[in-house]
C-alpha cells in the first residue's frame, strides 16, 4: 500500500467520507440523504446563531440570501454537467457558457411574448398577440437544441487534441454570445425581457420577492439531475467513458467508440448546461448577450476542477465554493477576481487533482508523477 | 456586404490589416514557441505583453517622454523603451514559467491541469494591472486605460491617389517582419536554435545528446517575451494606451494566427498573424467591426477542422534536410 | 473502527449544534427597522456601476445625491436617512440580486437607479413587485418607460428619443451637414440611440457603422468613413470606445466635427482621445451646473460636477422631501413620488403615469471639449 502512515491527514479523511458513506447500509444511507436534504430546504430560513453566520445578508449591502442560494444551486448544475465533459469523458471545454446561453435564449425566445420569434411566429401563423409558447413545451424544445448544438459543436471537433478542442471550444461559446448580440431576431445587444416564469397553481408563485422558491425549484431540478447523472455514471457509457479516458486505443481494441461517446458527453453536458440557462433566464425575467462572456466559462471549468473533477461531489463542492465565497466577503469585492486567481493557480500546483478527486484520476495524476520523477532519475 | 467600399478602400485596409496583424505574429512567436516545445498553450503570455506596454509607459514618464521631442530623441527613447520592455517582458515570463509551469512539469501534470494553471496566472498578472498595483501606488493603474504619450507622431510617408501610408504602420510592419527575419534565422543557423529544435523534437533524447532541457525552455520563453514585448512597443506607439485587460483578446488572436500558420512554425507565426489581421479588417470593412471576433474565431475552426497543422504546415521539431 | 469514529463526531456535533442554537438567533434581511415607536431609520439605495470603466458616468450622480442627504442632514431633520451603495458594474447580471436585497429590506424606503438602462431593465419587475418606489438619474432607454411601464420607475432624465432627436437636429442644422456618417457600439444602450439619430436624420445619412465595446483598433471604420467623405460623423456609444476611435479618426487625417452621446460625457473621453479630442461635441440631456451647486460640489468632492450630478442631487431630494413630509411607508413615498410637482435644480419636475418627466421640460445640452475639458456649449433646440 501507498499509505503506510497511520495518520491520515485531515483532508483526505474528508475526502473519504462520501465513499464511507456510500458503502453504508440502506438504513443509513436513506435518512442522512433526507436529513441533507431537509437541511437545504431549510437553508434560506437559517437564523440560528452561530450557524447563521453562513448567510450573506447580514449587512445592509450584502446580496439576499436567498438569491444566493438559488445561484449556488443553479451553478451546481452547470458543474454537474461540465463534470460529465471534462471529467468523465476527459475533453476541455472552455466554451460552456455557449450552451447555459443557448437555454436561456431558447425560453426567452420561444416562451416571452416580446421575443422577434414569437412575434414572427405569431405573425405567421394569425395566433393572437402576446402569444407564446407554454413554458412546458419549452424545456424540451431547450434540451433539444442544446443536444443539436452539442452535436454540432462536437462533430467536426471532438478528433483535435485536447488543447486545441479547449480553444475551438472557447471560440464556440464567444461565437454564440457575439451572434446573439449582433443579430435582430435575438433581439439584439437589449435582449429580450418577459421571459415567463414556470407555471404553478397559484399564477404568482414564482415572483421576485419569495426568491426562495426559485431556489426550491433549482434545488429540486439538481438533485434529479445528480441522480440521473449518478445511474449514467454506472452505466455502460460511463464505463465506455472511464475506458475512453484511461487509454483511448486500448478501448477502441475492446470494441468502444471513443467518438460516438464523446459526443453523447458533449450532448448530455450541453443540456444540462441549457437546463441551467432556462432556470436563469427564468428567474431573471431578461436575458441579454452580456450575461453570458467568456469569463463565466472559466469560472465553470474552475468549478469542476477545483473541487474535483471526475468526482459529481466534488464538482457540487466546487460550485458551491466558488459561488459562495465571493458573495459572503462582499466587502473584499475588488480583489475577488486575484483571489480566484491566486487559488486557481495554488490549487492546480498543490494538488491538482482537486478537492475531492475521483479516486482513480487522483490515482493516474501521482502515476504520471511517479513517471515523471523516474524520468528524472534517469536523465 | 459592403464590397464597393472594401474595393475601393483595398489599399488602405489591407495595410490597416497587415499593421494589425504584424502585432498578432509578433505575439503569436511566443505560442508558438512555447507550444512547439512544451505542447503548452501558454494562456499568461497575452499578460506578458500587456506588462510589456506598462513599461513602455514607466519608461516614457521616468524619461519625460511627450509629444514634442525631436526625431532623434524620439528614436532613442523608443528603442529604450523597446529595450526595457523587451527585457521586463521576458522577466515576466520566466517567472510565470518558474513559478507555475515547472512544478506542473516536474509532476507530468495532464494538459487540462497546465492550461488551467496558465489561465489561472494570466487572470493574477491582469488583476495586479487592474487592482492591486492601484492598491499600492495609485494612478494610473487601475481599470481605466492610461494614455500614453505619443513620442513618435503621425506622418504621412508616402500617397498613392487616396491612399496615404502612415510611418507609425511601415514601422510596426517592418519591424514585425524584421523580428521574425532575425529569429528564423537564430533558430535555424545558431546552436542554441538548434538546441531549441532539438527539445521540439524530442526532448529526452535531445538531453541524452547533452541539451540542457530547462535552459532551452527558459530560452524559448525569454524569446517569446521578448517578442511580446517588442509588440507592446509597437502596439503602444500606434493605440497609444495601456489597460489592464489589453492582452486577453490580442491573446486569443495571436494564439488563433500561431495554429493558423502552423504551431511550433515560425514562418507560420508570421504567415498566420499577417493573414488573420487583414481577414479581420476586411470582414470588418465588409460588414462592421462588431463581427470581427467572430472572423478570427470561424477562422480557428475551420483550419482546425480541415487543416489542422495550419498553412505552412511543419511544426519546430521536424527534422529538416 | 473508522466508521464508529465517523459515527461518534456526527452524533457530537449534532450535540453541539443543539446546544449552539441556544445562543439565540439573528435578525435576518438586514434588520427590519422602521416605524414602530416613532423612530425612523430610512434607508435609501443607490445603484449603479461605481467601479469599472464606466464608473465615471455614475460617481458624479452619487455624489450629488450624498450632497442632498448633507444638505438635509444639516436641517436636524426627525428621520435620519442612509444612503446605502451598491455597485452593480452596469451589469444586470449583479444588479438583479442587488435589487432583491434591497427589495426584502423594509427599511428602504426608495432606490436611486438603475444608472444604465440595461441593469434598469432587468430589475424594473422586482422593485414593482415589492413596492419600491425608483428614481433614475440617468438610465435613458426609451422603452423602459414607454414599454412595459413599472408603477415605481420614475426618472428625472429625458430618454433618448430625444436625445436622438436632439443630436440629428444639431448634426443636421446647428452644423448643417448634409452627409452624415453614424457609428454606433452594438450596445443596448448605442444601438436604439444610433437607430433614433438615423430616423429623424432620413436622407442626409450617408453610411453607418458599428464597433463594439472593448474595440481598440478602429481602421476599418476610418477607412469607411475616409470612403464615405462625410461632413459630420456620430458616435452613439461609450466614453471607452470613443476616445481611442476619434483618436484614430484624426490621425488618419478626417478633420470634421464628431458628435457624441452622453455616454461620451465625462473626464474619460477627453482624457482618452487626447489633443484629438479639441473640438468634439458631446450630447447629455444634463444641464451644466453652476453657482451654489456647483461651488459645493467642489468643495465637497474636489473636483467638478460631472455628468448628471444635479440629476443625481435632485432624485435625492424628492426622496428627503418626500420623508420631511412624513411618509415612511413604501405606499406613501410612492404616491408622493407620483403626485411631485415641484422646482429641481436641473428642470421643473412632474411624472407623467408612466414616470417619465414632461418631455418639453427636458432640454438637451451640447458640451464641447476645450481644453481638454467639456465646456457647456449651448442648448439644443427640439
Amino acid at each position: 500500500m501507498t499509505d503506510t502512515t497511520p495518520q491520515k491527514s485531515v483532508l483526505k479523511r474528508v475526502a473519504a467520507v462520501p465513499s464511507l458513506l456510500g458503502g453504508a447500509p440502506q438504513w443509513v444511507k436513506v435518512p442522512l440523504i433526507l436529513l441533507v436534504l431537509s437541511f437545504c430546504v431549510y437553508l434560506p430560513f437559517l437564523n440560528i446563531l452561530p450557524f447563521a453566520y453562513i448567510r450573506t445578508d447580514l449587512r445592509p449591502n450584502g446580496s439576499d440570501w436567498s438569491t444566493v442560494l438559488f445561484t449556488i444551486a443553479l451553478y451546481m448544475i452547470v458543474a454537474v454537467g461540465l463534470n460529465v465533459v471534462i471529467g468523465w469523458a476527459g475533453l476541455l471545454d472552455l466554451g460552456y457558457v455557449g450552451f447555459y446561453a443557448v437555454g436561456a435564449y431558447s425560453i426567452a425566445l420561444f416562451g416571452s411574448p416580446a421575443s422577434p420569434v414569437t412575434k414572427a411566429i405569431a405573425a405567421q401563423f394569425g395566433l393572437p398577440e402576446g402569444w407564446s409558447m407554454a413554458f412546458a413545451a419549452c424545456i424540451p424544445l431547450a434540451i433539444c437544441i442544446a443536444l443539436i448544438a452539442g452535436v454540432i459543436l462536437g462533430a467536426p471537433t471532438l478528433r483535435l487534441r485536447g488543447d486545441y478542442l479547449a480553444i475551438v471550444t472557447m471560440g464556440f461559446g464567444e461565437i454564440i454570445r457575439i451572434v446573439m448580440r449582433n443579430s435582430t431576431w435575438t433581439g439584439g445587444p437589449a435582449g429580450i425581457i418577459a421571459v415567463p416564469e414556470p407555471p404553478a397553481a397559484d399564477e404568482d408563485f414564482f415572483n421576485t420577492i419569495d426568491v426562495h422558491r426559485w431556489y426550491w425549484l433549482a434545488l429540486a431540478v439538481l438533485v434529479i439531475l445528480i441522480w440521473l447523472m449518478r445511474r449514467l455514471e454506472h452505466s455502460r457509457v460511463g464505463r465506455a467513458w472511464l475506458a475512453i479516458r484511461e487509454d483511448e486505443d486500448a478501448a477502441a481494441v475492446m470494441g468502444v467508440n471513443a467518438f460516438k461517446y464523446k459526443l453523447w458527453a458533449f450532448a448530455i453536458g450541453a443540456s444540462l448546461g441549457a437546463i441551467a440557462g432556462l432556470l436563469f433566464a427564468s428567474k431573471q425575467a431578461y436575458v441579454e448577450p452580456n450575461g453570458f462572456q467568456l469569463n463565466l466559462s472559466f469560472l465553470f471549468v474552475a468549478m469542476v476542477v477545483i473541487g474535483g473533477s471526475g468526482n459529481i461531489w466534488g464538482a457540487l463542492f466546487g460550485a458551491f465554493l466558488i459561488t459562495y465565497l465571493p458573495e459572503r466577503f462582499r466587502e473584499f469585492e475588488s480583489w475577488r477576481p486575484l483571489a480566484f486567481g491566486v487559488a486557481l493557480v495554488a490549487i492546480m500546483v498543490l494538488r491538482p487533482q482537486g478537492l475531492f478527486p475521483n479516486r482513480r484520476r487522483a490515482r493516474e495524476l501521482e502515476d504520471r508523477k511517479h513517471e515523471a520523477e523516474e524520468a528524472a532519475a534517469d536523465a | 456586404m459592403d464590397f464597393t467600399n472594401l474595393i475601393e478602400g483595398l489599399a488602405g485596409f489591407t495595410v490597416d490589416g497587415l499593421t494589425k496583424g504584424s502585432i498578432y505574429a509578433l505575439v503569436a512567436l511566443g505560442y508558438t514557441l512555447v507550444y512547439g516545445v512544451l505542447r503548452l498553450i501558454n494562456f499568461a503570455h497575452s499578460e506578458v505583453f500587456m506588462v510589456g506596454a506598462w513599461t513602455v509607459l514607466g519608461v516614457y514618464t521616468a524619461v519625460g517622454a511627450h509629444s514634442g521631442v525631436g526625431v532623434w530623441l524620439a528614436i532613442g527613447i523608443t528603442l529604450l523603451a523597446g529595450l526595457v520592455a523587451a527585457l521586463v517582458s521576458a522577466g515576466t515570463a520566466l517567472v510565470v514559467e518558474r513559478v507555475a509551469y515547472r512544478p506542473l512539469r516536474n509532476k507530468n501534470a495532464p494538459p487540462l491541469i497546465v492550461l488551467i494553471t496558465a489561465i489561472g496566472c494570466s487572470l493574477v498578472l491582469v488583476e495586479i494591472f487592474g487592482h492591486a498595483l492601484r492598491v499600492f501606488f495609485g494612478a494610473p493603474f487601475g481599470r481605466s486605460a492610461v494614455n500614453i504619450p505619443t513620442v513618435v507622431p503621425t506622418r504621412e510617408v508616402f500617397t498613392i491617389g487616396n491612399f496615404n501610408m502612415s510611418n507609425i504602420d511601415l514601422i510596426v510592419i517592418l519591424a514585425a517582419v524584421g523580428m521574425m527575419v532575425a529569429l528564423d534565422l537564430f533558430v535555424n543557423k545558431s546552436r542554441l536554435g538548434r538546441g531549441v529544435r532539438a527539445v521540439a523534437q524530442d526532448p529526452d533524447t535531445a538531453s541524452l545528446m547533452g541539451v540542457n532541457k530547462n535552459n532551452v525552455i527558459m530560452l524559448v520563453f525569454i524569446i517569446g517575451g521578448v517578442a511580446a514585448g517588442l509588440a507592446a512597443l509597437l502596439h503602444t506607439m500606434k493605440y497609444d494606451f495601456a489597460k489592464f485587460d489589453m492582452g486577453f483578446l490580442i491573446g486569443i488572436k495571436a494564439f488563433t494566427a500561431a495554429v493558423l500558420g502552423g504551431i511550433g512554425n515560425l514562418r507560420g507565426a508570421l504567415v498566420g498573424g499577417l493573414l488573420l489581421g487583414v481577414c479581420e479588417v476586411y470582414s470588418s470593412a465588409l460588414i462592421s467591426s462588431n463581427w470581427e471576433d467572430v472572423t478570427a474565431f470561424v477562422i480557428l475552426v475551420v483550419v482546425l477542422m480541415f487543416r489542422p497543422t495550419g498553412i505552412l504546415g511543419e511544426s519546430l521539431g521536424k527534422a529538416r534536410a | 473502527m473508522r466508521r464508529n469514529t465517523l459515527f461518534a463526531a456526527g452524533a457530537l456535533t449534532l450535540a453541539v449544534a443543539l446546544t449552539a442554537s441556544a445562543c439565540g438567533t439573528v435578525e435576518t434581511g438586514g434588520g427590519g427597522g422602521g416605524g414602530t415607536e416613532g423612530e425612523c431609520a430610512i434607508k435609501v439605495g443607490v445603484m449603479g456601476a461605481l467601479s469599472g470603466a464606466n464608473a465615471g458616468i455614475v460617481i458624479p450622480s452619487v455624489n450629488g445625491a450624498k450632497l442632498a442627504l448633507k444638505e438635509y442632514q444639516e436641517t436636524d431633520p426627525e428621520c435620519a436617512v442612509e444612503l446605502i451603495e451598491f455597485d452593480t458594474e452596469g451589469d444586470p447580471a449583479k444588479a438583479t440580486p442587488v435589487a432583491t436585497q434591497m427589495s426584502t429590506d423594509e427599511s428602504f424606503l426608495g432606490v436611486i437607479g438603475g444608472a444604465f438602462s440595461g441593469e434598469t431593465r432587468a430589475t424594473k419587475a422586482i422593485f414593482d413587485d415589492s413596492g419600491l418606489t425608483m428614481i433614475s438619474q440617468s438610465a435613458t432607454a426609451t422603452d423602459l418607460t414607454q414599454e412595459e411601464p413599472a408603477d415605481v420607475f420614475h426618472r428625472v432624465v429625458g430618454h433618448d428619443l430625444v436625445q436622438g432627436t436632439a443630436i440629428a437636429n444639431y448634426v443636421g442644422e446647428t452644423l448643417g451637414a448634409s452627409k452624415v456618417f453614424v457609428v454606433d457600439d452594438s450596445t443596448a444602450y448605442g444601438e436604439p440611440l444610433a437607430g433614433k439619430i438615423k430616423e429623424i436624420l432620413g436622407d442626409k445619412v450617408a453610411a453607418t457603422d458599428k464597433t463594439q465595446e472593448k474595440q481598440t483598433d478602429f481602421s476599418a471604420v476610418v477607412g469607411k468613413i475616409k470612403g464615405a467623405q462625410p461632413d459630420a460623423v456620430v458616435y452613439a456609444g461609450y466614453a471607452a470606445e470613443a476616445g481611442p476611435f476619434l483618436k484614430q479618426l484624426r490621425d488618419a487625417g478626417v478633420t470634421v466635427p464628431f458628435v457624441g452621446g452622453d455616454g461620451l460625457y465625462g473626464v474619460d473621453f477627453p482624457k482618452a482621445a487626447g489633443e484629438a479630442a479639441e473640438g468634439a461635441i458631446v450630447t447629455c440631456p444634463c444641464v451644466p451646473v453652476e453657482g451654489t451647486f456647483a461651488e459645493d460640489y467642489e468643495a465637497e468632492f474636489g473636483e467638478a460636477a460631472g455628468a448628471y450630478a444635479g440629476e443625481g442631487y435632485d432624485a435625492m431630494n424628492i426622496f428627503l422631501e418626500a420623508f420631511a413630509a412624513g411618509n415612511t411607508t413604501r405606499e406613501d413615498v410612492e404616491a408622493f413620488v407620483d403626485a411631485y410637482e415641484g422646482e429641481g435644480l436641473t428642470k421643473t419636475y412632474k411624472f407623467d403615469e408612466v414616470g417619465d418627466v414632461d418631455q418639453a421640460n427636458v432640454t438637451v445640452w451640447s458640451y464641447k471639449v476645450e481644453g481638454g475639458v467639456l465646456v457647456p456649449d449651448q442648448e439644443i433646440k427640439q
